[in-house]
């Protein structure tokens, strides 16, 4: 017989409200070892509320988080050792150098001397921070201080790691240095739940991903399965200027076209057969002093799915 | 516990390394208890004046004034010496020459008078105002009513037919030995008070305690706004850790504000606080009021910096109204009941009680039981909120 280890973390029935408004109602997934899932949705869907809840920060209305196969319930301190959390906004101490930040956080999940020092040590390599290790934190960059939220995020060597938009305000070149590192973390056999409103985040790291909006998770699973859901339409990206909520409207009445999504700078069109109805798109979408400047086809992707799904743009 | 201390310790290292805690909670304070000790004159010793005393009468009653009534207030422990002169001008110009602080003026008759129940004239002679002419008028005014008192006995011994004389004479003995105790007892009280720099240094410490104690009172505010509070409560450690760091910090910060004050007070300015024990649990329970109105404010407000400025006016209103900058010996008698809802004036009063001789610990416990009492209830209070604030999220 075979004992099929437990997710690293397995939530259902998550629920929160603020007041009036209910923020999460029912969100649950499963994350394997050495999987990453990556929860994406527009600003405001849920998505950091329902991290919350899942790393014990937040008390939930309802729901139930297991860690490893443990209840992570309020008050249990244990399970949360198995947890590595890094915040969207920086929490770190800017009066505080690198090293004495990594070993306070260090300490608060028990490590401690000769093994806390080792640690510090290569938590400061792998975020490339050696040799400003001493620095007071607010003379760092931007990205050297994300790369140290997420270096701390580390310390306790989690099973699972919940990144919250570890991205967000990050330079290019850091960006795809974070993105490598997490990577990296997830062939060592780390799971890992990764939040974002970037699609190509999304696309480039997780195993599997689950659509958020408006608090409820309504599509999960590879991209290929989610792409399949849209079917056989292509995604036309119109760069235009002009009133385009009007062209919009008007391409909306066009044949094949499913949904036409305005957004700054252009009009994002799902439609069947985009080459065989692409002269049509183009005329409608040039009546009212519309101008057209460049016009792209392209493979559904995450974005292409969320908008078919919802009728709006993930950066809505 | 231990993610309680490493807490605290963060804290502790971010608070001394910012030289803005320093100044407020140690190098301020101790500035202005060494300036205000040297500036501000010595109202705080001993009160000691001369009476020059012009006796015209030389009789019994007289005598009794002088000999009995103010003769008890001289000696080692008393608060004036008498001397005497030969007429009112030679007193006159003593008084404006500062060589006495006052003078009474006995004409001659006033035993006979008295004895008769006639109306009698004792003059002071003083300069308007002052302390020493005050407490000339004090005594005579005391002695006046028990000569009253004397007169009718005499009109009563008069018409029974008794012994005049000698029923008078006893009479003004009685009434002065009566009158002694309840003068030499308030001016005993007065003597209870500190030095001007032991003042100085107590009150300035009791009052930026409370500068010290905000930085550890302050930690969650502070910790929410710059992020770190989802950290803390990500880690596997209780929530009620994250606030009992903050209070251990802050009685961290207010204990060592308070003892470098003492030291330094002491060294620098020649204070002298009392006996080291005494102290020692003076300043404790001290801090932990501070703290806990330092919490309790916290406990209420939005940001750190509204339970900064809140704070600071707090500790403020209280100095002031808790004699941090004139002793309450020196304030109305209703100001100085007003004072004791501050923890400023128990702590003050404390440290008054321990510079009186051989005072010791059980002088001052009422005021350290107090001391404890406003820090427990408000520290309750204000850490009760915070983590009412920390599970309701």
């Amino acid at each position: 017989m075979v004992v099929q280890a437990p997710p690293v973390l397995a939530c259902s029935g998550l629920a929160k409200r603020f007041g009036a408004r209910q923020a999460v109602d029912g969100v649950g997934f499963t994350i394997a070892h050495g999987e990453t899932y990556g929860l994406l949705g527009p600003n405001g869907a849920g998505k950091t509320t329902t991290i919350s809840m899942v790393c014990g920060i937040l008390a939930r209305d309802g729901g139930e988080v297991l860690i490893d196969g443990s209840p992570l319930d309020p008050g249990t301190t244990s399970v949360k050792a198995a947890i590595g959390y890094v915040p969207q906004d920086l929490a770190i101490y800017p009066d505080l150098s690198a090293r004495e930040n990594l070993a306070f956080f260090g300490r608060l999940y028990g490590l401690r001397g000769h093994e806390l020092r080792e640690r510090v040590d290569e938590v400061l390599g792998v975020i490339d921070l050696v040799d400003r290790a001493k620095e007071r934190t607010a003379n760092f960059s931007g990205g050297m201080k994300r790369r140290l939220n997420i270096g701390i995020g580390l310390l306790n060597r989690p099973r699972l790691l919940i990144l919250d938009e570890p991205t967000v305000g990050v330079d290019p070149q850091s960006r795809n240095a974070i993105l490598d590192s997490v990577a990296a973390l997830s062939a060592q056999g780390m799971g890992i739940l990764y939040t974002t409103h970037y699609m190509e985040e999304a696309e480039r790291l997780c195993d599997r991903v689950g659509i958020i909006d408006e608090g409820h998770i309504i599509a999960e699973g590879t991209r290929r399965e989610l792409v399949a859901l849209v079917g056989g339409v292509d995604k036309v990206s119109l760069a235009a200027s002009g009133d385009v909520a009007t062209a919009a409207g008007v391409l909306r009445t066009v044949d094949g076209v499913r949904e036409a999504t305005p957004h700054e700078g252009g009009i994002d069109i799902l439609v069947t057969e985009a080459r065989k109805h692409l002269p049509a798109l183009l005329q409608a979408a040039s009546r009212d002093g519309v101008v057209v400047k460049s016009v792209e086809v392209v493979e559904p992707d995450l974005e292409a799915v969320f908008l078919h799904l919802t009728g709006k743009a993930l950066r809505d | 516990m231990r993610a309680a201390l490493v807490i605290a310790g963060r804290i502790l290292r971010q608070r001394l390394r910012d030289r803005s805690a320093i100044i407020f909670a140690i190098l301020t304070p101790l500035g202005l208890a060494i300036a205000f000790s040297s500036i501000i004159p010595d109202f705080t010793g001993s009160f000691h004046t001369t009476i020059a005393v012009v006796d015209n009468d030389r009789g019994e009653v007289s005598g009794i004034l002088v000999n009995d009534v103010l003769g008890g207030l001289t000696g080692p422990d008393g608060i004036l010496d008498v001397t005497s002169l030969p007429d009112a001008a030679t007193a006159r110009q003593a008084v404006v020459d500062g060589d006495a602080g006052a003078a009474i003026v006995v004409p001659a008759g006033f035993t006979p008078s008295v004895q008769t129940g006639s109306s009698a004239e004792l003059t002071i002679l003083a300069g308007g105002g002052t302390i020493s002419g005050e407490v000339a008028r004090a005594i005579v005014n005391d002695f006046a009513n028990a000569i009253g008192t004397v007169q009718l006995m005499v009109a009563t011994v008069d018409v029974s037919g008794g012994a005049a004389d000698a029923g008078t004479v006893a009479a003004a003995q009685q009434a002065a030995q009566a009158a002694s105790p309840v003068t030499v007892q308030d001016l005993t009280a007065e003597r209870r008070q500190a030095g001007i720099a032991t003042f100085y240094g107590a009150s300035m410490a009791i009052m930026f305690v409370f500068f010290a104690t905000q930085y550890g009172a302050l930690a969650l505010l502070a910790e929410r706004q710059e992020g770190t509070l989802s950290r803390l409560l990500a880690a596997p450690i209780p929530a009620g850790s994250i606030l009992l760091g903050g209070a251990l910090a802050a009685l961290a910060l207010g204990f060592i504000s308070m003892i470098v004050l003492e030291g330094a007070t002491t060294a620098v300015a020649g204070a002298d606080w009392g006996p080291p024990l005494p102290v020692l649990l003076l300043i404790v329970s001290a801090v932990i009021a501070a703290a806990g109105i330092s919490l309790f404010l916290a406990g209420f407000a939005r940001t750190a910096e509204d339970a900064g400025s809140i704070n600071a006016i707090v500790a403020l209103v209280l100095s002031a109204i808790g004699g941090v900058y004139i002793p309450l010996s020196q304030a109305p008698e209703a100001l100085a009941r007003v004072a004791l809802i501050t923890p400023h004036a128990w702590f003050l009063r404390a440290i008054d009680t321990l510079s009186g001789p051989g005072a010791g610990l059980a002088d001052i416990v009422p005021s350290i039981l107090v001391l404890l009492g406003m820090g427990a209830v408000t520290g309750g209070i204000g850490l009760a909120r915070a983590r009412r604030v920390l599970v309701a999220r």
